[in-house]
């Protein structure tokens, strides 16, 4: 049984397939048309899907939507009516985008897929928490998902058991953390969407001593449910979501190309704790409402790795499950699975093991490529011979960009498409922010390490398989690590397997057999633009930055 | 007989000679189409899903769903093979052999419309055969694949309309055809720079001879006017090829109709791993004496620049390796031997 799930017109517009309930293929639009965040239809996602699996449309059985748009439309409608007429404006800029897209979806996947089975709607948190649990090891878990907004729900928490999720209560719109986090993100001048990561990086260099002025912002109780003060706010009445009482309550917004003061790293510091407190608030409710030993976390919200640390480290949940795709992109997903499992009631269920469900390209693509624009590279005969080079690469200080596989579905490069180098550079860092990655100085980079000597380096002996947790340096590496290391002595960490990704593992091994170091900087193949997702992106990404080496598949090239 | 250009006169990122004025290479020695290419925005991918929408408009409205254009070669094998297993179509096979068709192919088509258990017309005639002779004789500049095509395709027009397919399916390649440019207009765009020459040869040609021969008075004289005859026609047939939206090269799909219908290289054809008929030597031979190259060159131009072969690869396939013997015994058919040409 194939079924197709699609998520988009918000934003990271996402396809899936699944086959006999095993995801076989999923990928973000952005990555093909090359516009970050993307929200179009998929199509071209759509597409590789299909053709990955050598099928059409007309193989499929049932496609998916990861929310329901007439409920969403309807939230939409009530909203602007109740802020009349001060949302006159904003609704003549949205409606068009309704009409033409959002409220005929059922019309365009039908017209696009030639599709005539019938197109299920699965509601927004519901696809969140399908995408966490579904891909879980578990068979009973608590569910917790928080992000922007869905069709009313911003968050919610629920009980899965076998086949089915229970939703037992949620927090309905504008109460949003998500969009709580993204209007300070905007206010202290980032982008949305991009922005957020970057507050959370910006949020280490401050002191949460905003907290009075956050506590006007948002009432929190001690279930973790809250209520935003809706006084400070102006949802859907012009460009910005804050008004002027807000202004007034924290100060100026910060414009784009303005400097970072030290009041806009502390009122980062002060929504980190806020989001940190809040999330692990409704996670103490969820394990004393389930009393469950699981916990499937899913949502923009849950990209927030400080958040999901301590989560991990101050709840009693044993075991926490985050799949790599937390945001929208992942809903895609989460309604096939919901549908499979939950609606269509199939028991067989598959555990992620990792994220690598994009395209690949064979040798004779990359060797045709590379002859054409007369590259001078090396095959290498054996994935040996591959990793023991790049190893010594990086040992010797080199960045090498590192091309392998199927490309990930989720934000994170993970060892297909990454940029990696040595960690214990203590130039390393400004050197790829700068030259490589053009990016703000306050970003840290993560770190790749060999699961089974994670505890020795850090302060942590979990799985973190898709890098959403950071954690502390043991005492006596703390500073050894310069390039990985934030304000804070943390890393974000991904703890690899070798039946994860054996390629990978092999190469941090040998690179830990050079210098007794089982970890490597990780980070994504790009610059300013998407992960790249082909080896043409990649060659030019390679060509026109410093990168030293470019290891694709079994070649390597050099300048 | 060697015909090999020289490799310094080569652009060096495809396989275009410098032939100037409309192909000229730059100090880096690499050619204008080149340069043109490198500076035009990426073209947004086909899809296939957008391939499978216009397939539908006419599954099962007609008596059959499409017209397969079948050479006996692996790009119009491999679209028999997509219309019927992939797309699920009742396809109609079309070949002819206007006498100069390899048994080869001619069996390569026949083993496949057997193994798919599609309805085949065979369509055989000598009625080019005394343009041929008059191209020859005449030392006209006039590729003759190039009135073959136009033929072929007006062929086509007409056996889709008889046979009332909707769509006429060609085996076109990423490089046989200017893909968003030309949709549905089959072909090649004959005002390009490196087409320009070529057609108006042609054209000339046709303007001066099919008048004195009742039996080509309405030989369309150009690409552009078949289509236009072709519009007239109450039924109008669309031009696709399914290569251009798939992302199978013939690495994947050769193996396939290897597998599944029997398919097999011929032994003897140019460009190399080619099923391309035994007047197409003549053809090349004068295209590389007239012009400089052929419109293999152009077509593996594109590929490179496509990304779907190397220019090593494709620099080896277009060497002309045949010998005096080999066109003596094709010219032999229209009457002329080697000593036409090359008078």
């Amino acid at each position: 049984m194939y079924i197709l799930g699609i998520s988009c017109f918000y934003h990271d517009a996402s396809a899936c397939l699944i086959k006999d309930g095993v995801v076989v293929a999923a990928a973000q639009e952005e990555r093909f048309n090359r516009d970050k965040y993307s929200p179009v239809f998929p199509i071209q996602s759509i597409n590789y899907c299909l053709q990955h699996e050598g099928i059409t449309s007309y193989d499929l059985d049932h496609v998916t939507f990861y929310e329901k748009m007439y409920l969403k439309f309807e939230r939409t409608i009530v909203s602007h009516i109740e802020g009349f007429p001060f949302t006159y404006k904003n609704f003549l800029d949205t409606m068009p985008l309704w009409l033409k897209d959002r409220l005929v979806v059922p019309l365009y996947i039908k017209d696009e897929l030639t599709f005539n089975k019938k197109i299920w709607f699965v509601k927004h948190h519901l696809s969140h928490a399908a995408s966490s649990y579904f891909l879980s090891p578990f068979n009973q878990a608590a569910i917790l998902t928080v992000d922007g907004v869905g069709e009313y729900a911003s968050a919610t928490y629920g009980f899965a058991h076998e086949n089915k999720i229970e939703i037992k209560k949620e927090i309905s719109y504008p109460h949003s953390l998500g969009l709580l986090y993204s209007i300070v993100t905007a206010y202290l001048g980032f982008r949305v969407f991009s922005g957020e990561g970057k507050v959370m990086a910006l949020a280490e260099f401050g002191t949460p001593c905003y907290i009075k002025e956050f506590n006007e912002l948002i009432d929190v109780r001690e279930d973790g449910s809250f209520r935003i003060n809706l006084d400070y706010f102006s949802f859907n009445r012009g460009e910005k979501m804050h008004n002027k009482k807000f202004i007034k309550l924290l100060g100026e917004e910060r414009p784009e190309d303005a400097p970072i003061a030290q009041r806009h790293k502390d009122i980062a510091a002060s929504l980190q704790k806020v989001t940190e407190d809040v999330v692990l608030k409704m996670a103490r409710h969820a394990y004393r409402e389930t009393k469950s030993p699981n916990l499937c976390l899913a949502g923009g919200v849950f990209l927030n790795v400080t958040a999901n640390s301590r989560i991990l480290n101050e709840t009693p949940f044993k075991n926490v499950f985050i799949q790599p795709a937390a945001g929208d992109a992942g809903s895609a997903i989460g309604s096939a699975l919901y549908l499979y499992h939950s609606i269509l009631n199939n028991e067989k269920r598959t555990t992620m093991i990792n994220s690598a469900l994009g395209p690949h390209y064979n040798l004779s693509q990359i060797e045709i490529i590379l002859k054409n624009k007369r590259l001078k590279y090396t095959k290498t005969s054996t994935s040996e011979e591959l990793t023991k080079k790049v190893a010594q690469f990086l040992a010797d200080g080199k960045v090498v960009a590192w091309f392998q596989g199927r490309m990930e579905f989720g934000p994170r490069a993970l060892g297909n498409r990454s940029i990696l180098a040595d960690p214990r550079s203590p130039t390393m860092k400004d050197w790829l922010n700068l030259t490589i990655k053009h990016r703000e100085d306050f970003r840290p980079f993560g770190a790749s390490i060999l699961r089974e000597r994670v505890s020795e380096f850090f302060e942590f002996d979990h799985d973190s398989p898709y890098m959403l947790y950071v954690a502390h340096f043991q005492k006596k590496y703390q500073g050894a690590f310069p390039a990985i290391t934030h304000i804070n002595g943390t890393s974000r960490i991904q703890t690899v397997r070798r039946e994860e990704n054996h390629r990978y593992y092999e190469l941090i091994s040998e690179f830990s057999k050079l210098t007794d170091v089982p970890m490597l900087l990780n980070t994504s193949l790009n610059d300013t633009e998407p992960i790249v997702c082909t080896p043409l992106s990649a060659i030019d990404l390679f060509l026109k930055t410093k990168i030293d080496y470019l290891a694709i598949e079994d070649f390597i090239v050099e300048k | 007989m060697d015909s090999a250009i020289q490799e310094q006169s080569i652009c060096q990122k495809c396989v275009m000679p410098e032939v100037k004025p409309r192909i000229w290479l730059n100090e880096e020695r690499i050619c204008n189409l080149c340069v043109d290419h490198a500076n035009k925005p990426p073209l947004q991918p086909l899809l296939e899903s957008d391939f499978i929408k216009t397939l539908d408009k006419h599954r099962g409205k007609h008596r059959y769903d499409c017209l397969v254009m079948c050479s006996g070669g692996k790009d119009s094998t491999a679209a028999l093979y997509f219309m019927k297993k992939r797309y699920n179509l009742n396809p109609l096979a079309f070949m002819f052999d206007h006498g100069f068709e390899t048994e080869e192919a001619i069996n390569n088509v026949k083993r496949a419309v057997a193994k798919l258990g599609v309805d085949f017309v065979f369509y055989k005639t000598e009625h080019m055969k005394e343009m041929f002779k008059n191209i020859v004789k005449s030392k006209s500049k006039a590729i003759i694949c190039h009135p073959c095509s136009i033929w072929y395709m007006d062929l086509a027009f007409d056996m889709a309309e008889k046979h009332d397919a909707p769509i006429i399916i060609a085996g076109w390649t990423k490089g046989q055809s200017e893909k968003q440019e030309v949709m549905s207009k089959c072909g090649c765009n004959v005002h390009a720079a490196e087409y320009a020459d070529m057609a108006k040869e042609t054209n000339r040609f046709l303007e001066e001879h099919t008048e004195k021969t009742g039996k080509y008075r309405d030989f369309p004289r150009t690409m552009e006017e078949l289509l236009a005859k072709s519009k007239k026609k109450k039924h109008k047939a669309i031009v696709l090829s399914p290569h251009w939206f798939l992302p199978y090269g013939p690495e994947e799909y050769v193996k396939i109709i290897k597998e599944e219908v029997g398919w097999e290289y011929t032994k003897n054809s140019y460009p190399s791993k080619t099923t391309n008929c035994n007047m197409n030597f003549v053809s090349a031979y004068n295209a590389m004496k007239f012009f400089g190259y052929t419109h293999y060159h152009v077509e593996m131009s594109k590929l490179i620049r496509e990304g779907v072969i190397t220019r090593e690869q494709a620099l080896e396939d277009l060497k002309m390796q045949f010998s005096d013997e080999l066109l003596n015994d094709v010219l032999s058919k229209i009457d002329c031997t080697v000593d036409d040409l090359r008078k």
